[in-house]
């Protein structure tokens, strides 16, 4: 299902001194399956924009297409739109609130046509996706847990919902290097399953690594906007930007001015590995 | 938040934004007791007139001067009905079951709900009008004077610009948490108030959980900077006032002593 935004503008409180226009004029498709990163500096309009498609809050100007609906009409289903779109916000354990894990994680099903099983079932996946033993966690308050625990289980309260079209909110930012990995390997698998992913992320290297398309912001306008190894490929323009292209395509670049021939657009690990010992062999 | 938080402070350049705050706290008290003396329905008139030139005056929206007593007109309206119906059940126009309506009891209804509405509009030009350090400092001014009976102004004003600073912080987070929330599936947009009610303790278990983290975080900050209470050794140096405060002053006390004096 499809995202379409068509010159969507938003400004925050406007008409007073405080005004601050935060999208401008943004248009952009986002289509099934794809695992889109989105990067930019700080400001620069990442999160409005998550609002923006999760019905958060309406444009100013322009409209937002769900699966061709245009998702701020009176007569769109909201529901139905929270249902499909899931949201990791930023710093999501502030969300938790419930007595117990279960019934935390179990939050967004309340309202879905379920029967009891399929709901149990669904929130022990979850759980266990995000690395908890279901059976030892799940009539614990999750108001004990540490910071780092307590993200994972509000990413469990949105996993447990299996929306189809899935939003991150710098999900990254915080997490142990062995939990970034595992969290990373659990989106691909999700995203090979048919779901839509939408990263916002700093990590440029977790970006080259996993996102099939990157899309930069840059004053709440199109930046970039293309396949992967095209983007990070343009080493000087990212940095010049401050939004950087990782360590990968550092290296590869840095590589090629000491005169190797890295062919563009190798900004993962694996590939500059095998371009390297490719060199020695010869 | 398209909306901004109520009485948030909006730089402007106004005559009443370049009063003096203890000045303009001063005028304010002044104008209070000037409403709450006011007894007769051309009175409030007047009221209403001299709060809507204040509102002039301050270069502020009217949306954003009286939108918090706009918000409340739920409350307005219970109050009016209260007092409409049960305020003098001696002399009523008719009695229904335990209701009875009276012509005594629809004038103090319309009186208390004129004194919140102006109390909350004119309270509203002050705090968009005065930035909220101008305004702890003017706290502090007009309390240290007790400071000679032992109440210590410079805490009770730490306190107040604590807790000032902490409005839209909160006012932010809360937001936060009703978007998660709404993503996640609670319904505060829903037309039915039973889904409504459902969605409060979503919103307000982490609301109070952020404010008491933030609390603690700030208290932690605080003794590791070394406050320990105590400002008395503090003797600030406060600027005189100028003559458009005590112009302001000398307005706002004659418009009080009239309405004191025709009572
Ligand atoms: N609640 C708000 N009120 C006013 N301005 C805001 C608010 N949130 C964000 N902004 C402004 O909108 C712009 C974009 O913010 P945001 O979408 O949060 O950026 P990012 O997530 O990329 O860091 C920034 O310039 C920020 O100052
Ligand atoms: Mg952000």
């Amino acid at each position: 299902m499809p995202v379409e935004l068509r010159k969507v503008s938003y400004t925050y409180a406007p008409g007073t001194p405080y005004a601050a226009p935060a999208l401008k004029e943004l248009s952009l498709t986002v289509g099934d399956g794809e695992f889109v990163g989105v990067m930019g500096r700080t400001g620069c309009g990442k999160s409005t924009l998550i609002q923006l498609i999760a019905g958060l809050a309406a444009p100013s100007d322009g409209q937002i297409f769900l699966d061709g609906e245009n998702i701020n009409e009176r007569q769109f289903d909201r529901n139905l739109l929270r249902q499909k779109v899931g949201v990791v916000f930023q710093f999501p354990e502030i969300q938790l609130f419930e007595t117990t894990v279960q019934k935390d994680v179990a939050f967004g099903l309340k309202y879905l046509d379920r029967s009891r099983e399929q709901k149990e079932a669904a929130v022990r996946q979850a759980l266990e996706w995000m690395g908890f033993d279901y059976e030892a966690v799940r009539n614990r308050s999750p108001l004990g847990f540490s910071g780092g625990e307590k993200r994972r289980l509000a990413i469990a309260g949105v996993l447990a919902v299996m929306p189809k079209f899935l939003i991150l909110d710098e999900p990254l930012a915080g997490l142990d290097p062995l939990g970034r990995d595992a969290f990373l390997e659990l989106l691909r698998k999700l995203n090979q399953g048919g779901m839509t992913i939408v990263m916002i992320s700093h990590d440029a290297d977790a970006l080259a690594e996993y996102a099939d398309r990157i899309v930069i912001l840059k004053d709440g306008m199109l930046f970039k906007d293309g396949p992967a190894a095209q983007v990070f490929s343009d080493y000087k323009g990212l940095e010049a930007n401050g939004t950087g292209a990782g360590q990968v395509s550092g290296i590869a670049e840095r590589l090629r001015l000491r005169g190797w021939e890295i062919p563009a657009g190798t900004i993962r690990y694996r590939r500059l590995l095998d371009e390297i010992a490719g060199r020695w062999t010869q | 938040m398209r909306q901004l938080p109520v009485g948030l402070y909006q730089p402007a350049d106004s005559v009443i934004h370049r009063l003096s705050g203890s000045a303009k706290l001063l005028c304010m008290l002044l104008l209070l007791i000037g409403v709450v003396n006011t007894t007769t329905l051309p009175g409030y008139g007047i009221w209403v007139l001299l709060t809507a030139l204040l509102i002039r005056l301050a270069r502020i929206s009217p949306g954003t001067a009286l939108g918090s007593a706009v918000r409340l007109k739920w409350f307005f309206g219970v109050i009016l009905f209260m007092n409409l119906c049960f305020y003098q059940p001696e002399d009523p126009w008719v009695r229904w079951w335990i209701f009875s309506p009276s012509y005594a009891g629809l004038i103090q209804g319309i009186q208390v709900v004129a004194r919140v509405f102006l109390l909350l509009a004119m309270s509203n030009v002050l705090m968009v009008s005065t930035a909220p350090l101008v305004m702890t400092d003017a706290m502090e001014r007009l309390l240290s004077p007790l400071r000679l009976i032992g109440v210590p102004a410079g805490l009770i004003a730490m306190i107040l610009s604590v807790a000032i600073q902490f409005i839209p912080t909160l006012f932010e987070e809360t937001d936060n948490i009703r978007k998660a929330q709404t993503a996640r599936g609670a319904r505060f947009d829903s037309p039915r108030l039973w889904d409504k009610a459902k969605a409060v303790l979503p919103l307000l278990v982490p609301v109070f959980l952020a404010a008491f983290k933030r609390a603690d975080e700030l208290s932690m900050a605080m003794e590791a900077r070394g406050y320990r209470g105590d400002t008395q050794s503090r003797k600030k140096k406060y600027p005189p006032f100028q003559t458009a405060d005590w112009l302001a002053l000398l307005l706002c006390a004659a418009v009080a002593a009239a309405f004191v004096m025709i009572r």
